[in-house]
């Protein structure tokens, strides 16, 4: 069983999740599938927590961002051989099980998004937050020009050849619209796939709010790539 | 006239500072102390850059100095911010091949394990 998902590489970007990230990461090795941690430059045991058989741990000497580290983590992939990559959120809020899902969609397309608001729940997403998402989806579909339900989810999976295209500059948050505008600038079959999303504290802890949405704009719009 | 002597010995100070590091284009400095001097004359005939001003269609030398400053300004602002994300860009490069060399490293110092 482990041999069937071993070139699908998933890669997970890590920054002061030392609490959570080892049990996150146990999960995917369990499935079967190597798992690339990429810790972005962490104060606390991030790398230490996430060090374990079928794991290779990267560690960005300097916090870079989200969007840096993700990219560190699809080179090494490639360097390794993968055939799909997928991103997967290191604070515990997606679920292994949707992996092969995604994995299936690739028969078909270049690239599977993961989307919250396609049927599966999403577990313990409060009001506030779905309006949230709700209008960073809206906003970032009419950026991109694509249409999805849901634009910022971390859960992704694509085919190694098509991970050039979708090179990431945007070092911090504005990563996910500029992956969007190069799927649409390169014409990539783009399918969504619906996705569970467990909000617990900790991960609405980390997500992004109302306010850091404004920055993401100023890097999308003022930060060349 | 306290004004004056504080004016000229910061451009002084600037020009002995640009002299110092003259590891550069002779252009560079050529443009530099050209600068300068036109500082220390509006500093010595404050009157005279009136007649510029009036010459370019402003009405004060004041008013001229302060337009071509913010200029000069923004144009120094955009110049660093350029430089700014370009060294940001450069960082990430830097940053990257470093953790993956360091992971290729480990991988190859022990067996893999499975």
């Amino acid at each position: 069983m482990a041999g069937a998902n071993a070139d699908t590489h998933v890669v997970i970007a890590a920054f002061k999740e030392g609490k959570v990230i080892r049990g996150v990461v146990a999960e995917v090795v369990a499935a079967g599938y190597p798992v690339i941690v990429v810790d972005d430059g962490s104060p606390d045991d991030t790398a230490a927590a996430a060090r374990m058989a079928g794991v290779s741990v990267l560690r960005h000497p300097i916090n870079l961002g989200q969007g840096a580290a993700l990219q560190t983590g699809i080179d090494y992939a490639l360097r390794r051989g993968a055939r799909h990559i997928v991103t997967f959120d290191a604070d515990g809020q997606h679920s292994v099980e949707d992996i092969p899902d995604l994995i299936a969609a690739l028969t078909h397309a270049d690239i599977a998004l993961g989307s919250r608001f396609l049927g599966k729940d999403a577990i313990g997403v409060g009001a506030r937050r779905k309006a949230l998402l709700r209008t960073a989806t809206l906003v970032s579909n009419k950026l991109s020009g694509l249409k999805l339900t849901d634009a910022h989810c971390g859960l992704r999976a694509f085919r190694a050849t098509v991970a050039p295209a979708l090179r990431i500059t945007q070092d911090r948050m504005a990563h996910a619209s500029e992956l969007l505008r190069k799927i649409q600038k390169s014409g990539l079959r783009v399918v969504e796939v619906p996705v569970t999303v467990k909000y617990t504290e900790h991960s609405k802890q980390k997500g992004q709010g109302g306010f850091q949405a404004i920055r993401i704009l100023f890097d999308y719009f003022f930060r060349p790539s | 006239m306290i004004i004056r002597i504080l004016m000229l010995a910061g451009l002084a100070a600037i020009g002995w500072l640009v002299f110092l590091r003259r590891n550069r284009l002779p252009i560079h400095i050529v443009i530099v102390f050209g600068l300068l001097a036109a500082g220390g004359w509006a500093v010595l005939f404050p009157e005279q850059t009136d007649d510029i001003a009036n010459y370019v269609g402003v009405g004060r030398g004041v008013d001229l100095i302060t337009y071509i400053f913010e200029v000069a300004a923004l144009f120094t602002l955009v110049h660093y911010y350029t430089k700014f994300v370009e060294l940001q860009r450069q960082l990430t490069d830097l940053t990257r091949e470093m953790a993956i060399l360091r992971a290729e490293v480990e991988r190859a110092q022990k067996p893999p394990a499975s």
